[in-house]
């Protein structure tokens, strides 16, 4: 009750100043005017009486402040007058303000700009779902960076069933399917989900509803989608009656039962899914009836914790429920490992995040460093500033000022400069936070990159700008609201006390600003080796003239039979083009992360209990070698002849000879697929297909001919004699001579499309390395600016050492050597900050060690040398010292 | 600053006031010589204390004002104890008359 009086008394305070002041001056008036009249009347004159008044009662103008200082209103309003103060004295100095307030932008937007993308991506898994906490990916095995989806329905259904500690399990299959039927049939992401799908998520269609259990419930289930926004307002141009009509999907009608919510795009992060079918339409769009088969393996897996309910009970009661299963069906679960992991969302197996989550806290880390040092940038020019303000400052608390109200208006000064850098930062993260997207290269990942400024971002923007004004501003306040007022209002010699007192903290400063961009320039300069390495490194293929073009027969009505007849006549064409040197087939292309994976029997090994036989497996066309450029060290490669009349054949690769063969002839051996048994008869060199810094992994070969999958993408590998590029559109003529409505996508060069094998090392070297330009700019002008500053103090010193004989090379020494003893100490430190922090990128980084000499010495150097060049310039301007004019100047 | 605590004894200028007021509503001149009066000129008000007393009174609510025209005819801000303030009194006399009979009694021991 009287907390709301007082505020709203307050409150007319702040706002009716002029109201309240009048009737305070009145009242005050008032009382003197009172007390005079009493003492005249008890016989004073006027004069006197007046005289007499204003000693007992002190000046009316103190005792209007002394009131008008009490209520609360009036801190409010001193802190107004102190901002007003503030950006006065900002605006007096613009280079300062403008110094100030870019290096503290940069700083605050590379925290930022990847802030936006964690936000984005890790905090943000599934777009359009809002509540992720409770919801985690059931994987099988180890955590892997490539998981095959790994349950199969019976055993999901199962599952699903018997669990006390999920609310409920969702399984989808995500694939490409064509929108057939429409004016412009388009390849389109979707996915094949169970009939909870939706619910589960607690996505609510726009329009229509989500599937029935009838529905989506194999072996029943209904020819029914629910489409995505985007589909529905580019193919069927956001149609308001679309609920109830059919539409085409691989040639097959679906009735359109609902339309998703705009920003829903399926729930692997970062990939984006369009089309939704339930799981039992398996047949109608792929020609198979995978839901009714225990050991075909091919569902992602997401589960909703009951409330209460933790991980790893679910983690504990999941495993228990998939050894019953496996015990009861051995032969179904033999070939695989069965026991279970939950991981959130964040680092979810399917999709993105399971890389981003890697690198991303790490950029957090360096952003982190970066702003430290803009931090100690902005305090020594701040303290360098405030040497320059002492006679005010001095002036101030010796009219009275306390020195709460030096530090508050410094402090203030500081948050003003730190908001105004937090604004400039939140426009260039506007720009900087689509800039994840330009590091994808052309590929044929459905990928979606939504990072944006959101609430997360700019609430942490605005609490990251108070605490580094906090952090750089509280150290110079400090120092500069303890000064000598009599010393500093009597003369300006005490200056050089001054410069000694403050040259310490001053010096500190400088060490910590080459101390923390010796560590971020090593960073970068690891991340940048690790990634030259990566690209230098020998794939075991050649990429160069080679170009990629894709197309899928499936959707476009083949069977089995036609395509391998298709894809025979398409090899026979494009190798009798002009120009092509040899061309082949394949089901992937090299580090575009799309090979698959199968799970193998081997001729002679016995597995591990449990071991993951799960093994990259590339199918591919006669003279894949040959086109490659991946020698075959024994036996022989794929030719026209390996057919499916043919003895089943396959090649290995070096790895899996060394993994499953060891001191063994390959040739001969027996390695069953599928139940198909394929005799090895040629090894291959390794060629890495994953990511450049993994090492090879065992990979088998199957020819197109035998093992031919006809619901993946067949991609073209054409071996050019000249720029790979100019050949795309005579490939194009050629395939629509044999089909004209086939669509061919992602026609690319291998060199090219391979960049996304290097992306997280280009995306961490890219990031790394500008912080570590900055940081080095930071550095530069911090050293530049310290040393520049004492010596404009010491100008009188030197005044007096020229005076006595000095020589300009001994002055120059002098002042260059101030330097070079604060770069040094930097160095050091830096160098033990450096060791201890890239102990934390060692998994990052390839063929480079994290504690690298050549990258430490060289950053050593590099700092060095620049450091001696923003000396440079003040010891020049010493040497140029006019000694009379220097001991005239104070 | 020095000189308004040697006045009136830390604390009780408010006590003071809300007691003056009880008498009848008075204006902040009548509210000082009141207490000059009644003290007999042992404690003397400032005139600083006294407004920011009845601003910080008047704000908890213990006392109300109103612009009245004073006995001699000149515009004045008149203030008079409130309900709250009267009860607030009552409590802290009573206080007031155990503490001071405490130190008496520590001072005669």
């Amino acid at each position: 009750m009287s907390l709301i009086r007082s505020l709203a008394a307050g409150l007319r305070s702040l706002f009716r100043r002029e109201q309240v002041d009048r009737e305070l001056d009145e009242e005050l008036t008032g009382f003197l005017e009172m007390a005079t009249e009493e003492k005249i009347k008890s016989g004073m004159s006027r004069e006197a009486a007046r005289r007499e008044v204003r000693l007992e009662m002190g000046s009316p103008e103190v005792a209007k402040e002394i009131v008008g200082a009490a209520g609360w209103e009036s801190l409010v309003e001193r802190s107004w007058q102190d901002l007003r103060f503030a950006a006065r004295m900002l605006r007096k100095n613009p280079s300062f303000t403008i110094v100030a307030v870019l290096t503290l932008a940069l700083g605050i937007a590379a925290n930022t700009t990847v802030l936006s993308w964690i936000s984005a991506t890790l905090l943000n898994p599934i777009p359009g779902v809002a509540h992720t906490s409770d919801l985690v990916t059931v994987a099988r095995g180890d955590h892997s960076d490539h998981p095959t989806p790994p349950f199969s329905y019976p055993d999901l259904r199962d599952l699903s069933e018997r669990t006390q500690t999920f609310s409920g399990l969702l399984g989808y299959h995500d694939d490409y399917m064509s929108l057939t039927g429409v004016a412009k049939p388009e390849r389109i992401y979707g996915a094949l989900t169970t009939a909870n799908y939706f619910g589960l998520l607690g996505v609510h269609p726009i329009l229509g509803r989500a599937f029935l259990p009838e529905e989506g419930t194999p072996p029943g289930g209904a020819p029914v989608v629910v489409i995505g926004y985007s589909v529905w307002q580019n193919h069927f141009a956001g149609d308001p009656k679309i609920v109830g009509k059919t539409i085409q999907i691989n040639r097959h009608p679906y009735t359109v039962v609902g339309v998703a919510p705009r920003d829903f795009t399926g729930c692997a992060p970062g990939l984006r899914a369009e089309l939704w079918i339930p799981v039992s339409m398996d047949r109608d769009v792929w020609g198979f009836n995978r839901p009714a088969y225990r050991r075909t393996f091919w569902l992602n897996v997401l589960g909703k914790l009951r409330p209460g309910v933790t991980k790893n009970q679910a983690e504990a009661e999941l495993n228990l429920l998939m050894q019953g299963i496996a015990e009861r069906f051995p032969e179904d679960h033999r070939d695989s490992p069965n026991e279970i992991s939950l991981d959130p969302l964040w680092r979810s197996p399917f999709g993105i995040n399971d890389y981003l989550y890697k690198i991303l806290p790490m950029l957090l880390g360096l952003a982190g460093v970066l702003l430290l040092l803009a931090c100690a940038n902005v305090a020594s020019l701040l303290l360098v500033r405030s040497v320059g303000r002492r006679r005010e400052i001095a002036i101030r608390l010796g009219m009275g000022a306390s020195r709460q109200q030096i530090i508050r208006q410094f402090l203030i000064e500081s948050l003003l400069l730190g908001l105004l850098g937090g604004t400039a930062a939140i426009a260039i993260t506007v720009w900087t936070s689509r800039s994840l997207v330009d590091f994808f290269p052309p590929n044929t990942l459905p990928l979606t990159h939504n990072a944006h400024i959101d609430q997360r971002v700019l609430f942490v923007t605005i609490t990251v700008s108070i605490l580094a004004a906090i952090i750089f501003g509280i150290l110079p306040a400090l120092r500069s609201s303890s000064l000598p007022v009599q010393s500093v209002l009597k003369e300006e010699a005490t200056s050089v006390s001054l410069t000694l007192h403050k040259g310490r903290l001053l010096s500190g400063l400088v060490v910590a600003q080459i101390s923390l961009s010796l560590v971020l320039l090593v960073c970068a300069g690891l991340f940048t080796r690790s990634l030259q390495k990566a690209q230098q490194s020998d794939p075991g293929f050649d990429a160069s003239h080679l170009l990629l073009a894709s197309y899928e027969l499936s959707p476009a009505g083949y069977t089995r039979a036609t395509s391998v007849a298709f894809n025979r006549r398409v090899l026979e064409r494009l190798s009798a083009l002009p120009g092509v040197e040899s061309v082949t087939l394949a089901d992937f292309s090299p580090l575009s992360f799309s090979i698959h994976t199968d799970y193998l029997q081997i001729e002679g090994y016995v597995p591990q209990p449990h071991e993951r036989m799960e093994i990259s497996r590339a199918i591919v066309g006669p003279n894949y070698f040959r086109t490659l450029r991946t020698s075959v060290i024994s036996g022989r490669e794929f030719t026209a002849a390996d057919t499916a009349e043919s003895q089943l054949v396959a090649v290995v690769n070096q790895a899996f000879v060394d993994r499953y063969f060891p001191g063994e002839d390959a040739l001969g051996k027996q390695v069953t697929d599928g139940g198909d048994r394929y005799t090895v008869v040629g090894v291959a060199r390794n060629a890495k297909y994953r990511l450049l810094t993994y090492p090879a992994e065992p990979v088998i070969y199957l020819p197109i001919y035998q093992a031919y999958r006809f619901t993946q993408d067949t991609t073209i590998h054409l071996r050019t004699t000249g720029d790979p590029l100019t050949m795309a559109s005579s490939v194009e003529e050629t395939i629509h001579q044999l089909n004209p409505e086939l669509p061919l996508f992602n026609v690319n060069p291998l060199s090219v499309t391979m960049q996304l094998g290097t992306l997280f090392g280009r995306v961490a070297a890219t990031f790394a390395g500008s912080f570590g330009l900055l940081a080095m700019l930071l550095a530069a002008v911090g050293v530049y600016g310290v040393v520049a500053y004492t010596t404009r103090q010491r100008t009188r010193e030197i005044g007096i050492r020229m005076a006595l004989g000095a020589e300009k090379g001994g002055i120059y020494r002098f002042v260059l050597g101030q330097g070079f003893r604060l770069t040094l100490a930097g160095l050091v430190v830096g160098t033990v900050l450096g060791l201890a922090f890239t102990r934390l990128l060692k998994a990052q980084l390839f063929g480079v060690s994290e504690t690298d000499a050549i990258t430490f010495a060289s950053v050593g150097l590099l700092l060095a040398v620049v450091a001696l060049l923003a000396c440079h310039i003040p010891a020049r301007r010493a040497t140029r010292v006019d000694p009379m004019v220097a001991l005239r100047y104070e | 600053m020095k000189e308004q605590t040697g006045e009136v004894v830390q604390g009780t200028l408010d006590m003071l006031i809300m007691k003056t007021l009880a008498l009848e509503p008075m204006h902040g001149y009548g509210i000082a010589q009141r207490i000059e009066q009644i003290s007999k000129g042992v404690f003397r008000v400032n005139a600083g204390s006294l407004f920011v007393a009845l601003q910080r009174l008047e704000r908890g609510g213990l006392i109300r004002s109103e612009w009245k025209v004073s006995e001699n005819n000149r515009r004045a801000k008149y203030y008079l104890l409130s309900e709250r303030g009267r009860k607030r009194l009552s409590t802290e006399t009573r206080e007031w008359g155990r503490q001071v009979a405490a130190i008496a009694r520590i001072l005669e021991a």
